[in-house]
């Protein structure tokens, strides 16, 4: 516990731990609909492209972020262009992307030249890296995300479960579905330097499945997704610096915990109905 | 439920012609790929009528009302509603109910029925109408600012289908009639001048059907409703529809049930091999 107190004071600790409650928010935020929409294997098929912007990035010398940014978010814009262009399944499409860029990205990484520690260390993530530019660059996509989807929450929630009738509500569906893969393709990369390209997914899919289970009302679900996104980034940090454990797949491992206890939860409370209602 | 002066109120900017018929179709022609499903297809409906649109399976019924939505493309012809082009309805569309043939969702969708019915606000339209005279038409209504008016029109728009009961349960637990109810529910939120059913009440049993009908009917006298329907129960469409266009990729006959449904006008559009079924209560 001494040790716990005294590594709370390191400023990186402090630092990983306010980025590890942002990108819980984030992902919990963005993940009620990534789940409704049925979009995590897109996420995830962003998440594993980004190796090639990655490669780029270290190919040309730039700095992480201005390949990593511009390169998701392109891409994610792209593959949802495929996606309405084709008249194959979404994840045929995203499988076919996916396999194109993880080929290009593996390829190009055989051209860098000496120390390829970095690249490896983008796979798995490293939470107690993030700066104060990755806080602020994180609490901005947070609060853009939070003003755009809170405005019009009735319109996604509408467009999420019934296109046609959103249509005929006068939503623009389309431009709604562009906005969103902008926040997600960007909200991967944002979280890709803290948790890596293997992990990123689990922050924008596992909170909100997990609120899922257990929620009836939507305005609930969006609560408890964001509860747990910030639970499980703060236990799973706790968690890192007790046991001297890696921080990211610390946090990923609270919130398989959480998703495991609820599910349980779920079945249980759903068994106790049941036996109520044939007495 | 307050009614709405006529949408000359909304949107007086798009369109100024008188807006009766509430909607006028001429000579529409939608393809599905390289068939014509609906070809030339020409009614108007008067304002407070219910109108039924009934065919054989294949006969285009449900795409002429997806074209008449907007939602499919036409290759030809024009649709007006409230006297305005498709194209150019604006905040007119929150005049428009819709009911779709299948409403199929994630039955773990995390719903409640009241949330629901609240997806039918709309705050846009408040700001350009009589119902928020203090805000100016060209200030954006934040959701907060109108929430106790919208708490209050979710629940009477509940009572009035009769699912208040219902407000705090997962739209996944509600049967096929209850949600068909919550779906009206949801277009009554908001005072509207057209409602198109589409195929609305397959998969719901006979009684449930005969209540929504019945529901459907006082909703229509109550607020001056204009309903389009697209139905295969001739028997429900000849007790409750005013008037009644047969279908099968042109229109066959149009006209009042009794004239429509005549024996001559449905061989006409269904065939030699069909036979009209009718409800015993």
């Amino acid at each position: 516990m001494q040790n716990l107190i005294e590594l709370l004071q390191f400023p990186f600790m402090q630092r990983a731990i306010a980025g590890g409650i942002l990108l819980g928010l984030l992902g919990g935020l963005l993940g009620c609909f990534v789940t409704l929409r049925q979009l995590s294997f897109f996420s995830h098929a962003v998440g594993h492209a980004a190796l090639v912007g990655i490669a780029l990035g270290v190919l040309l010398q730039l700095p992480l972020n201005s390949m990593l940014l511009p390169f998701t978010l392109v891409f994610g814009l792209v593959v949802l262009y495929l996606i309405d262009q084709t008249d194959l399944w979404s994840d045929n499409v995203l499988s076919i992307v996916l396999s194109g860029a993880l080929a290009t990205g593996v390829i190009l990484t055989s051209f860098i030249q000496g120390y390829r520690g970095n690249l490896m260390g983008i796979l798995f993530g490293d939470i107690l890296a993030i700066n104060y530019a990755d806080l602020i660059l994180t609490g901005l996509l947070f609060l853009g995300s939070s003003i755009f989807l809170l405005l019009t929450l009735d319109q996604q929630i509408l467009l999420t479960l019934n296109q046609a009738i959103a249509k005929v509500q006068g939503i623009s569906v389309q431009l709604h579905r562009y906005l969103f893969v902008i926040l997600l393709s960007l909200s991967v990369a944002v979280s890709i330097k803290a948790v890596g390209i293997l992990l990123v997914n689990a922050f924008l899919v596992i909170p909100a499945s997990t609120a899922k289970l257990v929620s009836h009302q939507f305005t609930k679900f969006l609560w408890l997704s964001l509860i747990l996104g910030v639970l499980s980034s703060i236990a799973g940090m706790l968690a890192s610096g007790v046991f001297d454990f890696a921080s990211g797949p610390s946090i990923v491992l609270v919130q398989f915990i959480f998703f495991l206890a609820f599910l349980g939860f779920s079945k249980l409370n759903r068994k106790n109905s049941e036996t109520l209602k044939k007495r | 439920m307050n009614s709405d002066p006529p949408d000359a109120a909304i949107a007086p900017h798009l369109c100024s012609k008188p807006v009766t018929p509430v909607l006028k179709v001429e000579n529409l022609t939608v393809y599905q790929g390289t068939y014509a499903a609906v070809e030339s297809v020409s009614f108007e409906l008067p304002a407070g009528t219910n109108t039924a649109v009934v065919g054989p399976n294949g006969a285009g019924k449900s795409t002429l009302v997806q074209a008449i939505l907007g939602l499919l493309p036409f290759a030809a012809g024009s649709v007006e509603i409230l006297g305005c082009p498709l194209a150019r309805l604006g905040n007119l569309r929150y005049q428009v109910g819709y009911i779709p043939q299948n409403f199929i969702f994630d039955r773990g969708f995390p719903l409640s029925v009241s949330e629901l019915v609240g997806l039918g606000w709309v705050n846009h339209r408040l700001s350009n109408s009589s119902q928020l005279p203090s805000f100016p038409r060209w200030r954006m209504v934040l959701p907060w600012q109108t929430s106790y008016r919208k708490a209050a029109a979710i629940a009477q728009a509940m009572e009035r289908v009769d699912v208040y009961h219902l407000r705090d349960r997962a739209i996944g637990n509600l049967s096929g009639g209850q949600l068909k109810r919550v779906l009206l529910a949801h277009c009554l939120v908001m005072s509207r001048r057209l409602l198109v059913l589409d195929e609305a009440l397959a998969g719901v049993d006979l009684q449930g059907e005969a209540d929504f009908y019945t529901l459907l009917n006082q909703l229509k006298r109550e607020h001056g409703w204009t309903v389009l329907q697209v139905s295969h129960d001739l028997d429900m469409v000849s007790r409750h529809c005013d008037r009644v266009l047969c279908l099968n990729r042109h229109l066959v006959c149009q006209g009042q049930p009794e004239e429509a449904l005549s024996p001559q006008n449905l061989l006409n559009a269904y065939g030699p091999s069909f036979s009209r079924y009718q409800h015993q209560h």
